[in-house]
């Protein structure tokens, strides 16, 4: 065959090689959008919480949260490759969502639910780990700032008046989900734009 | 002078390369993704397919996701050896044409 195989059609073969196993690698999940709904859930819940003073203000909030994250990410993912890398992370955040959602729901039950701190702490020092993980997996320098924000947050809300601790929660919650998840959904939309030109 | 090795013929059709390629480097790929990736026709993409697939390059698997079809393609252990196999003649080659 290669009698008839010209360099530059080898060469053009080697080209097509290295551009496909790009493009399936890349990225092509996009995620930015679970951030700024857990972000709104979470202040929906401690609104609710603080002014309701309802019980079921959290596990309503978490589980609708969840169905409405099931069912958009199948619709989403459906349409796209699964990969490796994409696997490890998402195991990573469903590990969280069902450690958070039995140890809460377990201390709920049993009444032992009852210091703001050690919950607020508990919540921040997870989502550091898991954003951690994330921003260390995906070489994510803006993630991983999110996760030193976590871990800032487990630290500071042991200390200071129920007060104190609330806002300094409230503004973590801002900045690593709503911020970073809009933050995450402009540079999603920048790069699908940035692929349209490229291939034009 | 040693020998230039063959090129496998199932590998190196360009539709058939691509799309091994894609394959490589995802665990799983959905045939409109494919489609949208090489910009080949539904009959050509389908064609190639069958062909990797003859060859035992990719496996095929049928399922429903919320009661619409899908068909999900995944390379097998044979087909990335294939793939290795082919990229390797291709730099023996590609060293071989720079020296003479």
């Amino acid at each position: 065959m290669q009698d008839h195989t010209t360099e530059q059609e080898l060469r053009d073969r080697l080209s097509l090689i290295e551009s496909m196993i790009a493009e399936g690698r890349r990225h092509t999940e996009s995620w930015g959008w679970t951030f700024v709904l857990w972000g709104f859930s979470y202040y929906i819940a401690i609104a609710w919480s603080t002014w309701g003073h309802s019980a079921w203000a959290w596990p309503t909030t978490v589980l609708i949260s969840i169905i409405v994250t099931i069912i958009v990410a199948s619709v989403k993912a459906s349409h796209h490759p699964g990969t490796t890398l994409g696997r490890a992370i998402g195991s990573i955040w469903i590990s969280l969502g069902i450690s958070m959602s039995l140890l809460f729901l377990a201390l709920g039950l049993s009444g032992r639910l009852t210091d703001q701190h050690l919950f607020m702490a508990v919540i921040s020092a997870l989502l550091g780990m898991v954003n951690g993980a994330s921003g260390l997996l995906l070489r994510w320098k803006v993630q991983f700032a999110c996760a030193v924000v976590w871990w800032v947050t487990a630290a500071a809300t042991c200390f200071g008046t129920d007060s104190q601790s609330t806002i300094v929660f409230l503004a973590a919650i801002f900045i690593c989900q709503i911020a970073f998840g809009i933050y995450g959904m402009t540079a999603e939309v920048y790069e699908r734009r940035r692929r349209v030109q490229l291939n034009a | 002078m040693p020998d230039l090795p063959e090129l496998n013929p199932v590998v190196h059709g360009r539709l058939r390369l691509a799309l091994l390629s894609l394959l490589s480097g995802v665990e799983e790929a959905e045939f409109t993704w494919l489609r949208s990736k090489t910009e080949a026709t539904d009959g050509n993409l389908g064609a190639q397919l069958l062909k990797l697939e003859e060859a035992g390059y990719v496996v095929v698997k049928k399922k429903f996701v919320l009661r619409k079809p899908q068909t999900l393609y995944r390379i097998t252990t044979t087909g990335r050896q294939a793939l290795t196999a082919y990229v390797q003649a291709l730099k023996q080659l590609l060293g071989h044409a720079i020296d003479t």
